[in-house]
């Protein structure tokens, strides 16, 4: 449904995004990357605000730049939060569901449908100039989804929500998608796009690093060694156990006392799923347990590396 | 339907509550002077002197102007830096009817409003029984033309500059103000010259006269302007400002400025 053959875009010196070339397909796909990776960019050039300086942008088969055609099939959720803040909630998505061409009584049953399905019911009525931040990203949502698009593209769209909120925009995107529309939804967060979707697209720096299941891109990780830190009161002991594993590769006091370990492992889901049983078993107590390079940043360093 | 919200939701936005105190003042503001003209006069007072004062500085130099600079860049202007024009340029409108939409709800609120003004001055001068004595008639007709030719100058200038207000502030009290007073041809770049040939107003004559006045004055620097090339200046300029706007917001880009990352 998405295509983009060779894109770059440039603003002026600065590089927006550059050499992008990937296909997007039904269901969900997330767009991950640090803040300035160029994911804002990328799903202005397909939603047809922006051209790219070099390259091809195809949105159901046509230039999305500025085409009512590409419009009357896509919904945009954009990343910020400003609105028309004397509109209502319902007054907003019903303006811009009738600039999408819905008209008459279809134009409110579909209105109050979707203001339902984000949760806004309630809320619909008041001015957006009174809502808070995660009633905003709700009704964004409501107004990208009013007219039953074949191609989403929600930029950043759980920020600002609550874990209730996160879980029922997650579900409701995963409906979506099941139901065979393209989804593709812009995150920083890796846990957050694993709870949506398995299908992927990494940038940085402007560059599509990697594409494909996330599965694939943790493995491309999981070759690199993988630090976990716990701390213990009985640090040299635990340690000593540990080097027994065959998945361990090595083991680190981090301080004098002996508290703080740190291990490396090139296989972190064998450490996960023998630890537990190690620990009790030898009656350690673990106090603090984290691994510095379970996060995004730490998988682009990876992917970076890797590249290179 | 889309055309009547996108229509509506404009007129809403130009009338925000803040806005509508502003452009109430501004009403009031041209009779409120006429009637202290009016007390100040005593026995002088002649009321078409007035009305000419009021309406050719106030009205035609002033307000007609502000209005037009303020609603025409605002359109486009304000729905960029609320970021809002996201949302209308990713819907299956075209941009040069989305445009035209907005540029025709600016067109009634600056006509209506200065139509309104020049209405309630030439009540407070002349009263109703002796309104047919003022040249209302003729200047209820010509305002909509300037805020037509004003208004599609502004709005081409917020689909191309990237500070229109300003541009059009400097614009219309810079060039505007002084290009009309200036000898020979050169006036005839100003458009308020020729909303002058359209509706000329009669001016009490100051005791001083200022160097540009005495220039315009001079034997030779006169060039009568037909009406009919004022006309014909008038609504060719609005259609061409006004298709020369539609086609640059249809083939350019607008993102918000801190949005292009």
């Amino acid at each position: 449904m998405i295509l983009l053959e060779r894109a770059s875009r440039w603003y002026g010196q600065i590089i927006g995004i550059n050499d992008v070339s990937c296909q997007i397909g039904a269901g969900v796909t997330a767009l991950l990357g640090p803040n300035g990776a160029g994911k804002s960019t990328l799903m202005k050039l397909i939603t047809g605000q922006l051209r790219p300086t070099t390259g091809r942008v195809q949105v159901l088969g046509r230039n999305p730049f500025a085409n009512p055609h590409v419009f009357r099939r896509m919904g945009y959720c954009p990343e910020h939060e400003n609105s028309y803040e004397d509109l209502t909630g319902r007054e907003f998505v019903t303006m811009l569901a009738a600039m999408a061409g819905l008209t008459g009584s279809l134009l409110h049953a579909r209105v109050r449908e979707v203001i339902e399905a984000v949760g806004m019911t309630a809320s619909a009525d008041r001015k957006i100039g009174g809502y808070s931040k995660g009633m905003r990203q709700r009704i964004k949502i409501a107004q990208g989804i009013v007219h039953d698009p074949e191609v989403l593209i929600l930029d950043e769209p759980l920020n600002g929500l609550d874990p209730v909120g996160r879980r029922e925009m997650t579900e409701l995107l995963q409906r979506l998608g099941q139901q065979g529309k393209c989804v593709v939804v812009s995150s920083h967060i890796l846990y957050e796009v694993e709870q949506m979707t398995q299908n992927i697209l990494l940038m940085h720096r402007g560059r599509l690093l990697a594409q494909g299941n996330i599965y694939t891109i943790r493995a491309l990780i999981d070759r690199h060694p993988h630090r976990i830190q716990l701390a213990t009161p009985d640090g040299r002991a635990l340690a000593r156990r540990l080097l027994d594993l065959p998945c361990v590769l090595s083991v680190r006091l981090n301080d004098a006392g002996a508290s703080e370990i740190e291990i490396e492992t090139r296989d972190p889901e064998s450490f996960y799923a023998q630890l537990p049983a190690l620990v009790l078993q030898e009656g350690f107590v673990i106090s603090r347990f984290e691994s510095p390079d379970n996060n995004l940043e730490a998988v682009f360093r990876y992917l970076v590396g890797e590249k290179a | 339907m889309s055309d009547l919200y996108i229509f509506r939701n404009t007129l809403r936005e130009l009338n925000r509550p803040g806005r509508l105190w502003v452009n109430l003042l501004l009403v009031l503001l041209p009779a409120a002077l006429a009637l202290a003209a009016r007390a100040a006069a005593g026995s002088r007072f002649r009321p078409e002197t007035v009305y000419g004062n009021v309406a050719s500085s106030l009205i035609f130099g002033f307000l007609l102007v502000i209005l037009a600079v303020v609603n025409g860049t605002g359109v486009l202007s304000q729905e960029i830096e609320q970021k809002t024009i996201t949302y209308l340029l990713t819907r299956p409108v075209p941009r040069w009817r989305l445009l035209l939409l907005k540029f025709l709800a600016a067109f009634l609120m600056v006509t209506v409003t200065v139509c309104a003004s020049c209405l309630l001055v030439a009540l407070t001068l002349f009263g109703v029984g002796r309104l047919s004595g003022a040249p209302i008639g003729r200047d209820l007709l010509i305002l909509p033309v300037g805020a037509l030719a004003y208004g599609a100058l502004f709005v081409l200038m917020a689909t191309l500059l990237q500070r229109p207000l300003m541009y059009g502030l400097l614009f219309a009290f810079g060039w505007e103000s002084w290009v009309p007073n200036l000898p020979g041809y050169f006036r005839r770049v100003s458009l308020m010259t020729y909303l002058r040939v359209l509706a000329p107003h009669s001016r009490e004559e100051p005791e001083t006269l200022d160097i540009a006045q005495v220039a315009t004055t001079l034997p030779g620097t006169q060039d009568g302007i037909p009406h009919q090339m004022a006309w014909n200046v008038l609504i060719g300029f609005s259609v061409l400002a006004l298709m020369l706007a539609l086609y640059t917001f249809s083939v350019r880009e607008y993102v918000p400025r801190d949005e292009t990352g």
